[in-house]
């Protein structure tokens, strides 16, 4: 007996040696369409032989990606069952429903079988390290066949490698087959990342149906206690942090040594952007805004650096939370400060105090501090025009792509076109009536805090929705009419005003198409990462060392690449345009 | 190697019979070879990666040597200001602590062995021993809540000492010191237990015949326990040398945050961040090979040294 285990056990050690050997060597496309040529041709034997040469020419014709191939297509149908993986966020919600398995996925799976004949399947990804995870996916070659991200650069290093679909053939081939895909992105975002010279596609761009970015909110009911009025500039909001401060003990009696006048997290460039941006002049031209642009956070664009000077003088006279750097990505200390009521005045995305439901800011406000505890939309820093200048990015949102190891571009193309179909939008948005949403008199949809199954575990289910990121419903005027209710519990008024504040004085984003910057590969999350520390840094910093403290911070991510790229990216702007605005 | 050695032993001229013998251990033997072939041995090829551009869709074997002579990387890793960082820092960090981290778990298997009382000896061998199973990650949140700056614990019992609080996390001089201390403190309970056997192994006739030459508790220390674990300690040095500019992932990844990336950014967390948040495989497989050799070089000179000094060294 124990010999044979003996024996067993060895065994079984060399074949899983075999099968590593064999399974390490990264899979080149070839193969995996070869194997779906057999599928086709075992699916064949017993049909006719008509049908046969039909299906085989169709196989072929997949592989070189030509417009016959739709010939597959019966109805915008598969003849044979196919099977898609999705990447799907995980954002791991206190009592959400199941990413993969609720009731938003299954009228996914159901319209996507009954429509095309195509199976989905959902992958979890976590989404405060979505960008880790899905390279490690790409790396093991495991990634889901449709995956979604907000980083292109992680794309694009894959792209390089060979490891993406170019998707250009597919959009021009298959037009016809997808009318919901084209109707809502459009050669906007749908060429968005086209290579300019031969037009290769890695992803395509989500839409931003709402565009509105980051604004300020206070708490009105400290404003009323103290007789303060709101703020329409620095120099106000300077002085009703203060007045915050000193009040504290009249604000939160045995809680005033935890009171935090202003709030911002590690990433500084993120949540004091309506800050940030108040500093830069609003005409800029397109050429510096491009040129100084590879940072998202505005880290290198001029004026960025008196912004901060400004943040750190407030955070030295104890007007901002002082452990902010300590707390990394997707930790909910500060959340939970605000939710709370610890928390005077913070700068967010422009819906964040009333998203989540029944665990957003605003209701935990109002259960654990009173009714009348609530924050509201201010428009304080004012911009050296008088205005408020807020930057937009352009009208995009996620980038879509297929990595090289999705054996079913077709299917994954008719799943986005399926996903972009105005009805399956507003599905997923508001879901069933009575369940998601209430219909109102004036025929406005409100939303209403789910439970089980249906509890959208993002904002209007906008993880499904990866090809639009903002309210979309099927009439623009119900869209308009229903925004201030589709936020469960809240109230109309301060969403509409909000609404109204994030698209004051702003400056959308426009698309420069000056092909690959080449200094820009593979440094992104490393300058990401310096970028936080120049401005982590710089803020912490004493009065006095604040201009040592961020001029070498400066010198420090210049150095390491972002010097390069702003060099490359003047050169690529005057090689392909002759003036330095373009709108 | 090992297969080699014992089939060379005295029963030469009977192989066969031997081996009929013995073959089951044999077999036994062949699961941990297989398992250090398949992970240890077979995924050394791919450090050939090192040398070549990398390509996610071709095999190692078809991808194309890097440029100068495949040292491509290899000159880009040092001419990369965030790679010598990182060396730098990884080279203190580790030397830290070695100096301060060694010689706590000695000192405490030392006092550990004078307690009299079994039951008390449990107990706080248990104790120290908790936190070598909670994860870094634990550790930090730990960290969090005894020294942020406004609402730590120990921050807080200071200024109401009348102190003024002590960043202990947010400069890199306290950080270091904070890494350090944490690391001692989940570590050397852990470390303890293997002194504590060697400990266990003197003979105990030697204390009694110190004790009837009228040796005091110290002297006994200094002359029976310590000399008796010498070997032990030396061993453990040396693999500590040889991890000299290694180091965990997760320990540095997990403590670290942006005021103090100065000091907390290692090799480590270096590859991670340029490897596999940036795809530059190549550039950090180049940095992966440059330190196992210099890590393989401390060892060899660590085991060149203790044999020098008469001790057995690791073979």
């Amino acid at each position: 007996m124990k010999k044979v285990l003996a024996l067993i056990l060895a065994c079984v050690m060399l074949l899983s040696l075999a099968a590593c050997t064999t399974g390490v060597t990264p899979s080149s496309n070839e193969p995996a369409a070869e194997a779906e040529k057999e599928d086709n041709a075992e699916a064949q034997e017993p049909a006719e032989a008509e049908e046969a040469e039909e299906a085989e020419e169709a196989g072929e014709a997949e592989e070189a990606g030509e417009a016959e191939a739709a010939s597959e297509l019966v109805d915008g149908k598969f003849a044979e069952t196919r099977h898609i993986t999705v990447e799907i966020y995980d954002r791991n919600n206190d009592g959400g429903s199941d990413p993969t398995n609720n009731a938003y996925t299954e009228y996914i799976k159901k319209g996507m079988l009954e429509q095309h004949n195509v199976e989905v399947e959902f992958v979890a990804v976590p989404r405060w390290t979505e960008v880790d995870d899905i390279n490690t996916h790409l790396a093991a070659g495991t990634a889901p066949d449709i995956c979604v991200t907000y980083s292109y650069p992680t794309i694009k290093a894959y792209a390089d490698m060979d490891a993406v679909i170019d998707l250009r053939p597919y959009l021009d081939n298959y037009k016809d087959e997808l009318p919901n895909l084209w109707n809502w992105l459009g050669e906007t975002n749908l060429y968005w990342d086209s290579d300019p010279n031969d037009g290769t596609t890695w992803a395509i761009e989500a839409k931003l149906a709402n565009m509105n970015r980051v604004i300020t909110f206070v708490r009105k009911d400290w404003l009323d206690a103290l007789g303060l009025e709101e703020p329409t500039t620095k120099e106000e909001f300077h002085d009703m942090l203060v007045a915050f401060k000193d009040n504290a003990e009249t604000l939160l009696g045995e809680d005033a040594d935890k009171l935090i006048p202003y709030s911002v997290s590690f990433d500084v460039g993120w949540r004091a952007a309506t800050l940030i941006e108040s500093f830069l002049d609003p005409d800029m031209s397109d050429k510096e805004y491009y040129v100084n642009g590879f940072d998202d956070r505005k880290l290198t664009q001029n004026g960025t650096k008196e912004a901060v000077r400004l943040l750190n003088q407030w955070y030295n006279e104890g007007l901002m939370w002082n452990d902010f750097a300590l707390y990394g990505s997707g930790d909910t200390t500060e959340d939970d400060m605000m939710k709370a009521g610890y928390v005077g005045a913070f700068s967010h995305n422009w819906d964040y105090p009333w998203r989540g439901g029944d665990d957003s800011i605003a209701a935990n406000l109002k259960r654990l501090v009173g009714e009348d505890a609530k924050y509201i939309a201010i428009d304080p820093f004012e911009d050296q025009n008088g205005g408020h200048n807020k930057f937009l990015a352009g009208p995009i949102d996620r980038k879509v792509f297929f990595p090289i190891t999705n054996d079913e571009p077709l299917a994954s193309m008719l799943y986005l076109d399926f996903i972009s179909d105005p009805e399956t939008i507003q599905y997923l948005q508001i879901g069933e009536e009575g369940v998601t949403h209430n219909v109102l008199e004036d025929g406005a949809i409100e939303i209403i805090a789910a439970t089980g199954d249906s509890i959208q575990n993002s904002g209007m289910n906008i993880d499904y929705t990866i090809t639009c990121n903002g309210l979309h419903l099927l009439t623009d005027e119900l869209t308009s009419k229903s925004l201030a209710h589709t936020y469960a519990g809240a109230d109309p008024e301060d969403i509409l005003r909000a609404d109204q504040i994030a698209k004051t004085d702003t400056r959308v984003g426009i698309n420069v198409q000056t092909g690959d910057i080449e200094a820009e590969g593979g440094v992104g999350d490393t300058l990401s990462s310096k970028r936080d520390q120049v401005y982590d840094l710089s803020v912490k910093a004493a009065v006095e060392d604040f201009d040592t403290v961020w001029d070498e911070g400066i010198a420090e991510y210049l150095s390491s690449g972002g010097q390069d790229i702003i060099d490359e990216r003047t050169a690529a702007w005057d090689a392909v345009y002759s003036t330095d605005n373009i709108r | 190697m090992a297969k080699g050695s014992k089939a060379g032993s005295p029963k030469k001229s009977g192989g066969s019979a031997y081996f009929k013998r013995y073959y089951q251990l044999y077999l036994l033997l062949l699961v941990p070879l297989l398992y250090l072939l398949i992970f240890k041995y077979i995924p050394m090829w791919y450090i050939t990666i090192a040398f070549k551009k990398y390509s996610i869709v071709s095999p190692v074997i078809e991808m194309k040597w890097a440029k100068n002579h495949g040292f491509e990387y290899f000159i880009k890793a040092f001419k990369s200001k965030d790679f010598l960082v990182a060396l730098r820092n990884t080279l203190s960090l580790n030397l830290l602590d070695l100096v301060c981290g060694f010689p706590v778990p000695i000192a405490f298997a030392l006092i550990l062995n004078e307690i009299r009382l079994k039951k008390f000896k449990k107990v706080v061998q248990t104790i120290t021993y908790m936190p070598h199973f909670l994860s870094w990650v634990v550790i930090y949140g730990l960290a969090l809540q005894l020294f942020a700056p406004s609402t730590g614990y120990v921050n807080m019992l200071i200024q109401k000492l009348g102190g003024s609080p002590i960043d202990f996390l947010g400069t890199s001089k306290n950080w270091v010191k904070t890494y350090i201390g944490l690391g001692i403190w989940q570590s050397f309970g852990w470390n303890s237990i293997i002194y504590l056997a060697a400990i266990a192994g003197i003979s105990p006739e030697l204390y009694e015949a110190a004790s009837v030459d009228g040796a005091g508790r110290f002297q006994k220390m200094w002359h029976i326990t310590l000399p008796g674990i010498r070997g032990t300690i030396i061993v453990l040095l040396i693999m500590a040398l040889g991890n000299i500019i290694g180091s965990g992932f997760d320990r540095p990844f997990a403590l670290a945050n942006n005021l103090v990336m100065d000091r907390a950014e290692v090799i480590a967390t270096y590859v991670y961040k340029a490897g596999i948040k940036g795809s530059q495989f190549s550039l950090t497989a180049a940095v992966g090979l440059f330190q196992s050799v210099v890590n393989v070089f401390f060892l060899l000179g660590a085991n060149w040294l203790s044999r020098r000094f008469g001790e057995r060294g690791i073979w």
